[in-house]
């Protein structure tokens, strides 16, 4: 069985797909099953066949958590997780819009926060999501009460090594 | 016995009694944690993909400044900050070709020399479960605990290798020395919806019912976790579950260093008990502990 989709993933992950034999371990223990439109075996098997756009359409790539529940449980020895990232970084060079563009936002804020402080702040990082992601009322009554106990700090504490971090993201062209 | 210590982003904001207590009792079992000074972010997530070197390079900068400081062990407290720096010096112990590009990248010279341990690894192979027995001064009598250890203490077992993937026993063994009762608890494994918390509420809530009910169906009085964001999933999302079920029954979810700490003696009105959703004070007074 071959198809370029399942030759790119293999190099790119590492991972072994083409050994998945459909056993199901891996949609069985999933805590994420539910939200994905295709479980983690169909995954698989749509990598072997090579339905490239499907895929990277797929709610399913962004849902996954990377718990890693999967990975250690295949008899094959498959990482899904890495796969799914795979995939991911696959759909946004390709330009597709993400099934699930909430979790784009949410990564974004979260790298931009690190790039901003050197450390995450939540109170910006969760800011900056909203807008992107357009869910202001989401967790109002939550963001409140955590501030009311003193989690959420509102100023941020920068990292005094935050020029380094500066450089990074300069050299990996950010 | 003194090691430098990386308390990550969280715990200087939501999670700072998981750190102020863990730092506490580390006094009292006389180890000393040593703030690696000027920390940046670790990154919060593990590269996954095998040409992303970025992601890699600030948990690098970390491990390397430990070295640079002349020691070779860095402890970390948060389940997610461990995760990602003892991964990263797994890749930077035994690839050679991704080491070579980050190295090169950062202009750091590192080759996985320092090892990163868990603040209970610490517990159990450096100081030993036996002797911090003997530290407790308040047994944890009568106590029953779901110990909820999740996936970044864990998985992937091959790289993180803190303990058995199906069946891991670290935290219960940790809370029979303090006197207390860890109970049968088979969803201790179970992801509690992670980030996607954020953007989808429902799915973590629903995650972290299943996993509430399951340690309130095995008789537990309580759920001690590591990492700041389960304790946001299963502490917070409580009163989201009571909307969907109102029979749900509540229960306290807290960081194993506050409970660490009663057992130790230390002073519980610091413990920020108040800051919990789920207030565990009127359990923990019932049982005579507080």
């Amino acid at each position: 069985m071959s198809s370029p989709l399942l030759e790119k993933i293999i190099t790119e992950s590492g991972q072994p797909v083409n050994l998945c034999y459909q056993c199901r371990k891996c949609s069985a223990g999933c805590p994420m099953v539910d939200e994905f439109d295709f479980p983690p075996n169909m995954v698989m098997r749509m990598i072997q066949l090579g339905l490239e756009g499907e895929l990277l359409r797929s709610r399913a790539i962004w849902m996954c958590v990377s718990c890693e529940t999967c990975g250690t449980r295949c008899p094959n020895q498959i990482r899904i997780a890495p796969v799914m990232d795979v995939l991911r970084a696959e759909c946004l060079k390709q330009g597709i819009e993400p099934a699930d563009p909430t979790t784009v936002a949410l990564h974004t804020s979260f790298i931009e926060s690190i790039r901003q402080f050197g450390r995450v702040h939540e109170a910006t990082m969760l800011l900056k999501y909203k807008f992107k992601s357009k869910k202001f009322t989401d967790d109002l009554d939550v963001g409140l009460k955590l501030f009311l106990k003193g989690k959420i700090p509102i100023m941020p504490k920068k990292s005094r090594n935050l020029s380094k971090i500066k450089e990074i993201f300069t050299k990996a062209g950010f | 016995m003194r090691y430098s210590y990386f308390p990550g982003c969280t715990l200087y904001t939501k999670a700072k009694k998981l750190d102020d207590a863990g730092r506490e009792c580390s006094l009292k079992l006389g180890f000393e944690l040593d703030e690696l000074p000027d920390w940046t972010c670790c990154g919060a997530t593990f590269p996954l993909v095998n040409d992303q070197h970025m992601l890699m390079s600030g948990p690098t900068r970390i491990l390397a400044d430990t070295k640079d400081r002349g020691d070779d062990k860095l402890v970390a407290l948060c389940s997610v900050c461990y995760n990602v720096l003892k991964r990263t010096n797994h890749v930077m112990l035994n690839d050679e070709e991704r080491r070579a590009k980050i190295t090169d990248f950062i202009e750091r010279d590192y080759h996985g020399e320092v090892e990163v341990l868990h603040y209970l690894q610490v517990l159990r192979d450096e100081i030993g479960f036996d002797a911090l027995k003997e530290k407790v001064v308040k047994p944890l009598e009568g106590l029953k605990v779901a110990c909820y250890y999740g996936c970044l203490l864990l998985r992937p077992v091959k790289e993180i290798g803190l303990d058995r993937m199906e069946n891991p026993t670290i935290f219960e063994d940790f809370i029979r020395a303090l006197g207390a009762e860890p109970v049968d608890f088979p969803f201790k494994i179970e992801c509690c919806g992670a980030f996607q918390t954020v953007n989808s509420m429902a799915t973590a809530t629903r995650c972290s019912r299943e996993i509430l009910s399951n340690a309130v169906q095995n008789g537990a009085d309580l759920v001690i976790t590591t990492c700041p964001l389960c304790q946001f999933n299963l502490d917070d999302r409580q009163p989201e579950i009571l909307k969907e079920d109102p029979a749900f029954t509540t229960i306290p979810v807290f960081y194993f260093t506050q409970l660490l700490a009663v057992a130790l003696g230390l002073d519980s009105g610091n413990l920020g008990f108040e800051r919990n959703f789920i207030n565990p004070l009127e359990l923990l007074q019932e049982k005579g502990l507080v």
